[in-house]
């Protein structure tokens, strides 16, 4: 297993570049999607202790997408978190559907929808530069401030390891869209993302 | 009197204040789920006796000032006297609380994970319960006046399709069982529920104060 803790600058450096894989081709999904601009922030790869996870968040309410992700084996590779601020889940919920209304029914399926692409563009993305193979499950929904949201996936994490690594980037629009993203990879897929960085 | 929080009990209702300098930068409230003013507190009896009491002058409701606050991570307990105790974003997760009111002594646990830890670890409920409870007697707590409240272990997804996402519930019997065999009287509950939610704990009165995160109800109890 890979030891967190011992990750040097140059292996934190070879994790962005696959964030930044990943982001890249889930930026120009959403781009697709709702027919705009999107920018990117250049990502984050934080390894942060557990009991400080709540401070790595933005502190508002989000719509929360969680999809976790299997190997061809059934194991857990980890876990695609997708944040939408409240504000800009309403404006692509209500973009794509061109009506300024929603039943919340149909904005919560929306919203699963737009993260599930997104989900899927960033893990096939990077799953092709690793060549492995990332399986994503349906996607599961909530509204909450974010650590509420993700405690229940870091309970499972939790149970292996005290520390987790978070890759963290935004995608952000004109129209005041903003999305976090964060990939929390289980120790499997970690050991096959240092594997990568040794044939590098 | 610079960063301090203030705990006020009046006629009305008893909130408790932090405050910066000589400004009021946030307010908890027992009466917030019925004021008129609905959040942007302007004026109340409260509000004008923390007032008085921040320019020195003395006024005619009970105010107490606690030690500065003290907020568990996840997985995490903090113990402290006399100070505000927090767990902020509980969704699955539980904020369990003990205290000593004889003696002020009170602790916050941010449980994570249902059952005992073989390391110690306390993330998971028993190991946290057992812990902060014999920190808290080596503090100098009494040992029969220990008593728990607890909230949390919601369900906050609306659509799940992951079965291991539904561990708000086990959290919520693992620390109610770990406190009933430990014979810690259990003076007050909140789980459940599809909302997530921030703790806090008053040591002066003894009062757990849920605050829902999406619904802006806040409960004292």
């Amino acid at each position: 297993m890979t030891d967190l803790n011992n990750l040097g600058e140059a292996e934190l450096d070879v994790l962005k570049e696959l964030g930044n894989i990943g982001t890249g081709h889930a930026a120009t999904a959403l781009s697709k999607l709702i027919n705009k601009d999107i920018y990117l922030s250049v990502p984050n790869v934080k390894i942060g202790e557990i009991k400080n996870l709540s401070r790595e968040f933005i502190g508002d309410v989000v719509a929360g997408v969680i999809i976790a992700l299997q190997d061809l084996e059934e194991n857990k590779s980890g876990y695609m978190y997708i944040m939408f601020p409240e504000k800009s889940a309403r404006k692509i919920a209500s973009d794509l559907f061109d009506m300024d209304e929603l039943d919340e029914e149909m904005y919560a399926s929306t919203i699963m929808e737009v993260g599930n692409i997104l989900s899927s563009a960033f893990c096939d993305a990077s799953a092709d530069f690793m060549n492995i193979v990332l399986l994503p499950s349906p996607p599961s929904f909530a509204v909450d401030v974010p650590t509420a949201v993700i405690d229940s996936v870091v309970s499972q994490m939790a149970k292996n390891s005290n520390h987790i690594i978070l890759f963290e980037t935004s995608l952000s629009s004109d129209s005041d869209i903003e999305i976090y993203l964060a990939l929390l990879p289980e120790s499997c897929l970690l050991d096959d993302m240092i594997k990568i960085m040794g044939q590098l | 009197m610079s960063n301090c929080v203030l705990f006020v009990s009046g006629e009305s209702g008893k909130a408790i204040f932090l405050t910066s300098g000589d400004v009021l930068v946030k307010a908890c409230c027992s009466l917030s789920n019925t004021c008129s003013s609905r959040g942007s507190c302007r004026s109340c009896d409260l509000i004008n006796s923390v007032k008085s009491k921040l320019m020195g002058v003395k006024s005619g409701s009970n105010i107490k000032q606690l030690d500065g606050e003290l907020s568990a991570g996840i997985g995490e307990y903090k113990i402290g006297k006399n100070t505000l105790l927090e767990v902020m974003g509980l969704g699955s997760c539980i904020g369990v609380i003990l205290s000593d009111v004889s003696t002020g002594i009170c602790g916050i646990a941010h449980v994570l994970l249902p059952g005992a830890s073989n390391k110690g670890e306390t993330k998971y409920a028993e190991t946290a319960i057992e812990k902060m409870f014999e920190d808290m007697i080596k503090m100098g707590a009494r040992k029969s006046r220990i008593t728990a409240k607890f909230a949390g272990g919601a369900q906050v997804f609306k659509h799940m399709n992951l079965d291991i996402l539904k561990i708000g519930d086990r959290n919520a019997i693992s620390v109610e069982e770990t406190l009933i065999r430990k014979n810690i009287p259990i003076l007050a509950k909140d789980i459940g529920g599809d909302v997530g939610r921030n703790v806090i704990f008053n040591p002066v009165d003894g009062s757990m104060i849920v605050k829902y995160t999406t619904k802006g109800e806040v409960l004292w109890l």
